[in-house]
């Protein structure tokens, strides 16, 4: 058991294109960290240099205090599980899980036992003379967990190794790998482009984007106190709505409405003065936004807003809305344009709420809940 | 309309058939003149009309070869220089292919631009410069000649076979090995070969016909009878005394015996995806 620590990590491709810029990451012992981003922003990247499978440009990288830099995978202390689980073919699931003990010259009988005590924690005892072939996909998908088991390593680390599974058994095999994971100890880094993994998987997510680090907090620091609007907008599900406004004298003010910021929300966020006069960008969850017939909503200021679509899902209904404002693309390039351009914004109401498409509704708006951001640098306003 | 159109389609299909019938005749008569030619008599083989079917139906022909100790020699020698050129083929090749598949290296593209270009000589242009080689070499009329020359031929087109093949393996394996401590030579010949084995079974079965098949370079590098191979063996049955027909034919059904046998064994691994279950 280890920590990992990051330093300065650069990563050039070819001489050219620069994949990763100046990586800063310290993962404690123990330790579950996620690192998410859009798909393309480096996460494989940066896993793999950790890993040895990939060089690493200029920068320091310890594992357990070791540097690390100039030596070979094996010799690093870690394990891996790949995104297509990389079992071999030719080997049953005894063997696969044994090969690192075979290769380190182990005696069939210490193999034996250590892979057994694995099968029987993974429930793949009955399949151990199996071959890949014949195994479902969550079975090769604890298969690659076992093999990375077995070297009781430093640090495990996993490149997407749910993305292969379908929508149930993901959500399954997510829970039984964040036990597994607290009940080993083992430092793990989960690469991963799902932010629902990311929020209900680890200890700490470092959110990445364009190979540069965004921010590095606990899930729900993230959701709350978001570094900047891209990680605003990645971070959560139906996304943050982000807005251009006016803002003057402590009133937001968008083509077709306004809303006055309670004293406490300007109090809480001195830095808010300087843009008094000036263009701001502000954001609001969807569950922030209330349909304002119902009690929840008739505290709050309310906004005009017309209904595109309601998506009922018995919980809550996801309310697809226009509003009169101009919405900030918050740079995530995964980000799911809204109904086509139609929709600008999304509300997650109570069931309890009777809106229906093509009506024009009052939105209420959480004001203290509002998160604020520079229109330029696009960094949060504290 | 819609009747007009099946009646058309059943007579393109009907011609279709009769059109493939006689390919497939074109392609089989020989094959059967061969095969029925072998179990006649030498003498039945020039009766006027020829039979289609033998007269007398007599082993003779095969019994005259499988007894000749020269004639045996011509199948040994055709099966031992057949055998060393496939193995020594794909071993090298698999090194070589591993190269391409899984290394970066300094003139990698001018390499490889190299191999294929080899291909494009006619063999014949190189006859006489090889005659020279193996000469001078002191290597004429003996086996070495022969292997020699038969690997220049098959190690390009075995090295781009296989590295083909390789660079369908994903390179995950590759690194899964890495990871669990061993070395790319580790990962090549403990992954990356046994499941590659459809691959090999290709190469090697393209080796050993060409090999095995192969006339110009044996003629002109051995001189022996000793180190004549099938090919030519076939040939010197052709006037010394006479010509021995049945015993020629009888000769090409042996020499083609165990290309049929190795193509049926070899079908079944083209057939099975070897690599499944690897991925996903
Ligand atoms: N071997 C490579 N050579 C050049 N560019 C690469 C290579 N591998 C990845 N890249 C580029 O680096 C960027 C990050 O890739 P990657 O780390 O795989 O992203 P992620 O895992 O976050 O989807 C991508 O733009 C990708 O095209
Ligand atoms: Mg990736």
């Amino acid at each position: 058991m280890a920590e990992v620590v990051l330093e300065n990590i650069c990563k050039t491709y070819g001489n050219s294109f620069r994949a990763i810029r100046d990586l800063n990451l310290e993962i404690a012992d123990g330790e579950f960290l996620i690192l998410v981003g859009p798909s393309g922003c480096g996460k494989s990247t940066a896993l793999r240099m950790i890993a040895g499978l990939e060089d690493i440009t200029s920068g320091h990288l310890s594992i357990g205090g070791r540097d690390v830099v100039d030596m070979a995978p094996k010799d690093r202390d870690i394990a891996m599980v790949f995104q297509s689980y990389a079992l071999y073919p030719h080997m049953t699931v005894f063997e696969n899980i044994g090969f690192s003990m075979r290769l380190a010259g182990k005696k069939k009988a210490e193999r034996k036992k250590r892979v057994d005590e694995i099968a029987r924690t993974l429930q793949l005892t009955e399949l151990l003379d199996s071959k890949p072939a014949n195994l479902s996909g969550g079975q090769r998908q604890r298969v690659a967990m076992g093999r990375a088991m077995v070297r009781e390593p430093a640090a495990f680390l996993m490149d997407e190794p749910l993305s292969n599974l379908d929508a149930k058994l993901r959500v399954q095999m997510r829970a039984e790998i964040a036990s597994l994971q607290r009940q080993l100890g083992v430092t793990t880094i989960y690469v991963t482009h799902d932010q629902v993994e990311a929020m209900t998987m680890g200890d700490r997510v470092a959110v990445m984007k364009g190979g540069i680090l965004q921010q590095v907090d606990t899930p729900k620091r993230l959701y709350d106190a978001p570094v900047n609007a891209f990680v605003a907008g990645f971070i959560g599900s139906p996304s943050m709505n982000l807005f251009e406004a006016d803002l003057s004298r402590g009133t937001l003010q968008t083509p077709g409405f306004s809303l006055q910021l309670p004293e406490t929300v300007l109090a809480e966020r001195p830095a808010l003065r300087k843009y008094d006069g000036g263009k701001i960008v502000f954001g609001a969850r969807p569950e922030d936004l209330y349909d304002s017939t119902l009690a929840s909503g008739r505290s709050h200021q309310t906004v005009p807003a017309e209904v595109v679509s309601v998506e009922e899902l018995g919980s809550e209904h996801v309310v697809h809305l226009r509003l009169d404002a101009t919405p900030v693309d918050s740079g995530d390039p995964d980000a799911v344009e809204e109904l086509g351009g139609l929709s600008n914004a999304v509300a997650r109401f109570e069931p309890a709420s009777a809106v229906s498409a093509d009506s024009r509704i009052d939105l209420a708006v959480d004001c203290a809940k509002l998160h604020f951001f520079d229109p330029g640098t696009h960094l949060a306003i504290r | 309309m819609a009747r007009r159109n099946t009646r058309r389609e059943k007579l393109i299909t009907l011609a279709l058939h009769v059109g493939l019938l006689a390919g497939l005749f074109f392609a089989a008569f020989p094959i059967y003149w061969m095969l029925a030619s072998s179990f006649k008599t030498n003498g039945e083989i020039f009766a006027l009309p020829p039979t289609i079917l033998p007269h007398v139906f007599t082993f003779e022909a095969y019994a005259a070869i499988l007894t000749d100790p020269v004639k045996l020699r011509f199948f040994f020698n055709s099966y031992l220089v057949a055998a060393v050129v496939t193995i020594l083929t794909v071993i090298i090749a698999l090194l070589a292919a591993y190269g391409f598949s899984r290394f970066n290296f300094r003139g990698k593209a001018a390499l490889s631009t190299l191999i294929i270009s080899t291909q494009t000589l006619p063999p014949i242009t190189l006859l006489i410069p090889f005659f020279g080689l193996v000469v001078s070499y002191g290597l004429f009329d003996t086996y070495a000649a022969l292997v020699l020359t038969y690997l220049v031929f098959t190690l390009p087109y075995a090295v781009l076979l296989l590295t083909g093949y390789l660079n369908t393996l994903p390179r995950d394996l590759d690194e899964a090995v890495a990871v669990d401590g061993g070395s790319s030579w580790t990962a090549l010949w403990r992954v990356i070969v046994p499941i590659s084995v459809p691959g090999i079974v290709a190469t090697s079965v393209y080796t050993f016909l060409l090999c095995w098949n192969e006339f110009l370079f044996a003629l002109t590098l051995t001189k022996s009878t000793d180190m004549r191979t099938v090919p030519i063996g076939i040939q010197l049955l052709m006037g010394q005394h006479a010509f021995e027909w049945n015993q020629m034919m009888a000769m090409s059904v042996l020499g083609s015996l165990p290309l049929l046998v190795i193509y049926l064994i070899a079908q079944r691994y083209f057939l099975a995806g070897m690599a499944a279950g690897s991925v996903k």
